[in-house]
Formats: structure tokens, sequence, C-alpha cells
């Protein structure tokens, strides 16, 4: 088995977090989030190397992504899984303009640029882009902004893993909804449904075996879950 | 009758607003350049790659009159290799063609500068069917506004009357789209922008959710949605392979 090297951004909660502490028994794992490091409260495991990086400024974040990547001296990556997110819920299909170009900027421009910067790491290894997306991509009347992103990301895997076939895979994984407390975050109150929520650590089961499978597109739901889909799969 | 349209002084843009002069509106058109040729619409200089300008505009057209027809067309592109193109023209290309449409339809909506009956337009991409290997920045900024439109369709709908188009037009014969194609693509087949006005302004008055000027851009877009992989796989023969430059507008 190699020993991988992975970069997981929004990894301090959430599925990214579950997926970080999962990968990081086997594998070395970089993860970046927003939060000063002593303010993750959350189970973070101690093998995990903390970057903080927000990406409200894609700019900014990638540089300092760069910057942290050299200082470890990691001159190259096997894994890139860019999973951070955020999302806020409307009434009316009308969303606050701030809270629109923070979504925006958050899940897609920055996720462009720092695919784009990760290029010459990944494509030392023919190494595998991982884009978390969500079932939300096709369109969702509570979540306008929230979609739009995750449809734009569903487009940017499309173009950019033809434009990378043979040098990187590039894939884009759609999860449904997770327990997570995003949904709480982002001003909705799921109720009941919240019950038939797939659980993280089964959620970063999925995402392993579809990062390994290297297929794209791939949507990880409730359906794929009851089909076995977090206990078949090759580890990475 | 209003008509708001911005990208109007060129192309697609400037089609749409001589069709909806002809049909009696009063037309502002918002574009970073005075319109090409003369004309009757009213020309507001906004670049709206920058948010601060498009906070102004917002500003500006929320202490107007209400408008019966908003036609979100504006768009620019980059197109080359993801990884050699600029990390600003990225940015750019997505501010331009979705964050600014998005944050301005928001904007407009809840100032109650669209009138309740009224039409919004958003023009996307063929794209959004096909995928666009060579831009796929482009692709990602029209197949989110594709995903927005959707999205605020039945809300826009139930509460304001406001009926949601989305154009998903096929290359078309402008400067802007010879400009961004592989230098020896045939210019000859593709669309004239008037008709494509002429379509898309037909679909928006029967309120129609999606409109695919022409008959060869809906079989694309059915092709694009039965064979996904073949699509984008042709796209890329037929665009990528043959791109010999990087351009960004």
């Amino acid at each position: 088995m190699i020993r991988r090297k992975i970069l997981i951004t929004g990894g301090t909660t959430g599925i990214g977090l579950a997926l970080a502490n999962r990968l990081s028994v086997r594998h070395d794992v970089i993860v970046t989030g927003s939060r000063a490091h002593e303010d993750i409260t959350e189970a973070f495991s101690p093998n995990l190397v903390y970057v903080r990086a927000s990406q409200s400024d894609p700019a900014r974040a990638v540089k300092t992504i760069a910057q942290q990547l050299l200082k470890h001296e990691w001159p190259r990556l096997d894994n890139v899984v860019l999973n951070a997110g955020v999302g806020f819920a409307v009434e009316d299909g009308l969303d606050e303009v701030a809270k629109m170009r923070r979504t925006l900027d958050i899940n897609v421009s920055s996720t462009m640029l720092i695919a784009r910067a990760m290029y010459p790491w990944l494509s030392k290894t023919k190494g595998t882009l991982t884009i978390i997306g969500s079932v939300a991509h096709k369109g969702h009347k509570r979540f306008p902004s929230y979609a739009a992103s995750k449809g734009a990301l569903n487009g940017l895997a499309r173009s950019l893993r033809s434009e990378w076939a043979g040098e990187v895979a590039v894939q884009v994984l759609h999860p449904g909804p997770v327990k997570t407390g995003m949904h709480e975050k982002a001003g909705l109150n799921p109720g009941w449904v919240s019950e038939f929520f797939i659980r993280t650590e089964p959620m970063a089961r999925m995402i392993e075996y579809s990062m390994s499978s290297r297929r794209s597109p791939i949507t990880l739901s409730w359906s794929r879950y009851i089909g076995g889909g977090s206990i078949t799969g090759r580890r990475l | 009758m209003r008509a708001l349209v911005t990208g109007g002084s060129a192309g697609l843009g400037r089609a749409l607003c001589d069709a909806l002069l002809d049909d009696g509106f009063d037309v502002i058109s918002v574009d970073r350049e005075a319109p090409s040729q003369k004309t009757e619409a009213k020309h507001i200089a906004c670049d709206l790659s920058d948010r601060m300008t498009v906070d102004n505009l917002l500003d500006k057209l929320e202490a107007d009159e209400a408008f019966d027809v908003v036609i979100f067309n504006a768009g620019i592109s980059a197109t080359g290799k993801f990884e050699d193109i600029e990390p600003e023209d990225h940015l750019r290309v997505f501010e331009t063609n979705a964050s600014a449409p998005m944050v301005c339809c928001a904007g407009l909506i809840k100032a109650g500068k669209i009138a309740e009956e009224g039409h919004i337009v958003f023009v996307a991409s063929l794209s959004h069917f096909t995928g666009y290997p060579g831009a796929s920045s482009y692709a990602a900024s029209k197949d989110a506004l594709a995903i927005y439109a959707k999205s605020i369709l039945k809300p826009l709908k139930n509460k304001h009357k406001i009926s949601v188009t989305t154009a998903f037009p096929g290359p078309l014969k402008t400067e802007h789209a010879a400009r961004h194609a592989p230098s020896e693509a045939d210019q000859e087949r593709r669309m004239q922008p008037e008709e494509a006005a002429r379509l898309i302004l037909a679909d928006m008055r029967k309120r129609k959710a999606k409109s695919l000027p022409g008959g060869t851009t809906a079989l694309l877009a059915m092709a694009g949605q039965l064979a996904p992989k073949p699509l984008t796989f042709a796209m890329k023969q037929i665009i990528y392979k043959k791109l010999d430059r990087t351009v960004a507008d």
C-alpha cells in the first residue's frame, strides 16, 4: 500500500473532518479550515496537519495553501479533496447579496483557483482531484445560491475532467443530506426528515471508495447507501 | 414598458435591445463599453466584474422605475488550458457571468423593481448541456446561472407572478464568439444574433422556462442530456484540441 499525500479543504467539520480523520490513519493528510486551530472543538486526529486558510478570499486562500505545502516539503499530492462549502436557506427564493457572494466565493471561486493551483502537484503523481458537489446541483428553491454554486462545480468538473484526461483524474461527488449540522447552520430545521440523513462516517467511507474508483460524476445518496455503498468498495 | 438588458452594446445583447426597441420598449443597456452603433437605447456604463460598480448600479436602478423585462445577457469568456489562464481572468468570468446577474436579480426583485407579471431572462449557454473543455470557468459560470434560474423559478412565479426564462444559445455569429473559437473554426454556419434574439424573446413571451434557439441547438441539448460523456468528448475534439492560444476578455 502506498502512503498517500492528501489535501482536504474544509476539513474541520462535517464530512471533510470525518474523511480526514479516516484517511489520516494510513495516509499523510493536510486539512484546511477557516477557524483558528484552538477553536476546533471536534475530534481532530493528531495525525492531521492543519492549515488555516479561509476561502472567503479566494486569492489569499490559494496563496496560503501553496506556501504551506512548500513549507511542509510536499512537492506532490496524490489526492486533493475540495470540500469546503457553505449554504444559506431562504424563504422566497431571494438571498441577501452579501450571503450570495460569500457562498459563491467559498464554494466556487476558491475551489476553482485551488484546483488550478494544485495542477502541478497533482500531475506529478497522475493524482485525483475530487470536488464535493451536492444533490442540490440540479436546483433547489430553498437554497438558490447554494444550488447554483454546486451546479457550477458540477460543470467545472465535467469540463476539467475532459481537459485533464490522462494527467489528473477530476471527479465530482454529489452527497445527499448528511447529519453534519449544515442544515441548522444554513437556517433550516429539517425536522423528522433528518432521521434519514446519512451519518458522517458512512458518508466518508462512500467518498473514499468513490475517490479510489476515480469515476465521475457519482451521486452519494440514500439509495447508494442502502445498496451497500458504504461497505463495499476499494480503500485508498 | 421598460426593459433592462445587460451587455447590450454588441452581439446578442444589441440584437435583443433592437428587437425590444422595435416593440416599443424604453430600453436601458448596461455595458462596460459604449454601443458600437447608434441606438435609441439608453446606455449605463458598468463593469459587472467589479462588485463596487455593481452595488452602485443597483442603487441607481433601485431609485428608478420598475422594469417589465430584465435580460441578463452580459457574458465574457476565458478560453485556453484551464491551468494557463490567469486566476484573475477565471475570477472575472465568474463574477461577470454568474455573481453579478444573480446579485442584480435578487436585488431588483427585493426592491420591487421588476413589475408583477414581468419577465426575467438569463442567457446561459448550450455548454450547460455539452460541457466546454477549453473554457471550464465559463462553463461553470453558465451552469451556476442556469441552476440559479431553475431554483428561483417557482418562488418568483408564485409570489411575484414573474416568469423566468433561461436561454441556452449555441455559437452565434458575433465578434466575441469568433475571438474565442479556434482560428480554423467555420464561422458561416453560426446563427445570426438577430435570429437568436427573436427566438429567445418569443419564448420569453410564452413564459417558457427554457429557450433553445434553433433546431440544431435543441438537438445538441437533447444529445447532451442523453449522452453527456460522448458530447463532452466531441467538444474536446472540436474545440479544446484545436485551441491555439489563450484568450481572456
